[in-house]
């Protein structure tokens, strides 16, 4: 076995029959350079006497192509000697012959000998090819052939309907019969999109797989989710000059835009006076638990504390932005099932709920769930009720959540979501 | 079938998951053997093999150990005999969560198919609470073995009510 060929890959059975020439690996597995066959004959002194020394190769099979584009005419096509014809019997049956030569009587002897021709124009191949093989690597793969499937296929509103109808009455002929209505009536698309996957769309017994670049989403709807694709999220203000030196700092940092960052949900929720005893006295600041939220799936923490009760709010609100993470939310309106934290004293429950349930829970909790973008949702709050550890907890919780993916990844199991199967992906 | 062993192995494996521990043994008794191959028939642990005091060799543990490979109970070493379980652990967390017994040596629950299937619908019940987070599960151990809650419901059966897992 040759072990300098690689291995024959599927596609390649469909090319022409392996050629005598030994091909050339991508990769020597010897430090050795390999020498190509074409470069230097292997029997120097047979190669000499064949050819005269000026003529190599090359030169010889230009010449070949040469002769063949002049000499191809219609009068150089032949028929089959008795010889070939024979050893074509060897391989085929009587019948599959008899269709080999009235297949090639059916060709215009001047159109074979054109499209067998080797082209001299400047559009030419720099190769000899008859194009009856797919060549693997110079040719193009053999692609599964298009199908009449249209992932943006959509009904058509009542209004289309009217405008459809408008406009046949508007190019109507004036010898109109209730036939002429028939057929346009009949003829007339319910469906924008491709206009083949209404008329001949496939069948449920063999639908069609995805083709490459189709997409379940429609493309105009995309960006609408996902903040990586927010086009203002990722955009620096161009000049830093007369903001804040806080909210400069948050953008410098973050890469968040100006506009981005305004457009955030952010709260204070807990706002009190601390106060440090030490022995030159009572230093007294101001603290801030701040939240910030995109109200879509993402919810932040900040705390502050400083000697003017506006910094302390202000820090604490853009440290909320920069703490900001993704909250699971099950139909981007509850979470994934009861979750609980304890934070100190604290012990909080939250209770997923079905649609429509709204936001029942204490002031804190409400404001956080506004801000993430929850909207039906419980909550328990136990034993102790302090503010800032209700906030803090409510946070853990809504970060504990486990996704059902993961569960069924870990376990090995496959998990379906009922209701999404039953309302076919449309319950949000 | 004694629940307060029962206890002890579902407090065992709480300290076990906590701990991270890949391999772990527990008293080898008919009710412990059947709630384990129910939890390994669910995905929360990998392996169930039968040995003594000592682990068996890892080729009982990573593949099914043919009737030969497995030492036989006899009288002599029944009453060695441990069942040593692997654990999965996923994303550095443990498969198999936090364990809780339902019915306890004291008071033995029970639930009605009509109970459980309020239960599995996320309800709460007098004893047992509702499944309502995403891969919580239930055992119960029933006439035809224990089996989880859906299961049970499934196959129109109730029973003692053992353990929940979340």
């Amino acid at each position: 076995m040759n072990f300098t060929r690689p291995a024959r890959c599927t596609l390649c059975n469909f090319s022409r029959a392996a050629s005598a020439a030994p091909r050339v690996p991508r990769r020597q597995f010897h430090p050795s350079p390999f020498r190509l066959d074409d470069q230097r004959p292997k029997d120097p002194a047979v190669s000499v006497a064949a050819d005269t020394p000026k003529t190599t190769k090359q030169a010889a099979v230009k010449r070949k192509l040469g002769t063949i584009t002049r000499k191809m005419r219609a009068a150089s096509v032949r028929p089959y000697t008795e010889e070939e014809l024979a050893q074509l019997r060897e391989v085929y049956s009587a019948q599959q012959v008899a269709a080999i030569e009235a297949g090639e009587a059916a060709i215009d002897p001047k159109d074979f000998a054109r499209q067998f021709a080797v082209r001299t124009d400047p559009m030419r191949l720099k190769y000899l090819d008859d194009f009856s093989h797919v060549e693997p690597g110079v040719d193009k793969h053999v692609r599964a052939p298009e199908t009449n499937s249209d992932p943006t296929q959509k009904l058509k509103s009542t209004e289309d309907l009217m405008q459809d109808f408008a406009q046949y009455i508007q190019e109507m002929p004036r010898d109109m019969n209730a036939a002429h209505f028939v057929r346009w009536a009949e003829n007339n698309r319910l469906t924008k999109g491709k206009e083949e996957a209404e008329r001949r769309p496939h069948t449920s017994l063999a639908p069609d797989f995805f083709q490459e670049g189709d997409k379940l989403r429609v493309p105009e709807e995309e960006g609408k989710e996902g903040q990586a694709r927010d086009q203002s999220l990722h955009r620096p203000a161009i000049s830093l000059e007369g903001v804040s030196p806080p909210l400069a700092q948050l953008i410098q940092s973050t890469g968040l835009s100006q506009e981005y960052i305004k457009s955030l949900s952010t709260k204070s929720l807990v706002f009190h006076s601390v106060t440090n005893q030490t022995r030159l006295g009572k230093v007294q600041r101001f603290y801030c638990l701040a939240i910030a939220g995109n109200r879509d799936g993402l919810l932040g923490l900040g705390e502050a504390k400083s000697f003017e009760a506006a910094d302390a709010i202000e820090q604490a609100k853009y440290r909320a932005i920069r703490n900001m993470r993704p909250i699971l939310r099950y139909e981007q309106r509850t979470i994934y099932g009861d979750v609980t934290a304890k934070v100190g004293a604290m012990d909080l429950k939250l209770m997923t709920r079905p649609p429509g349930f709204g936001i029942r829970c204490q002031s804190l909790i409400y404001e956080m769930c506004l801000a993430a973008g929850i909207t039906d949702l419980a909550a328990r709050v136990n034993r102790s009720r302090n503010k800032m550890n209700t906030v803090k907890a409510a946070y853990e919780a809504l970060l504990s959540q486990r996704n059902p993916e993961d569960v069924a990844r870990a376990r090995g199991k496959k998990m379906v979501d009922v209701r999404k199967v039953y309302y076919s992906g449309r319950v949000f | 079938m004694s629940l307060t062993n029962l206890s002890h192995v579902i407090s065992h494996l709480n300290n076990v998951t906590k701990a991270r521990l890949g391999l772990t043994s527990i008293p080898n008794t008919k009710l412990h053997l059947k709630l384990c191959l129910a939890l390994q028939n669910d995905g929360f642990i990998s392996t169930v093999v039968r040995g003594g005091p000592t682990p068996p060799a890892p080729h009982q543990l990573l593949g099914h150990p043919s009737s030969e490979d497995i030492e036989p109970v006899t009288q002599a070493n029944i009453a060695s005999r441990r069942l040593w379980l692997g654990l999965k652990y996923w994303r550095s967390e443990p498969v198999l969560g936090k364990m809780k017994m339902i019915s306890t040596p004291k008071r033995r629950v029970t639930a009605k198919l009509e109970v459980l299937r309020r239960v599995v619908q996320g309800h709460n019940t007098p004893y047992i609470e509702g499944l309502r987070s995403p891969g919580e599960s239930l055992y119960i151990s029933t006439d035809k073995g224990i089996m989880e809650a859906r299961e049970c419901v499934e196959k129109k059966s109730g029973g003692l009510v053992l353990c929940r897992i979340r």
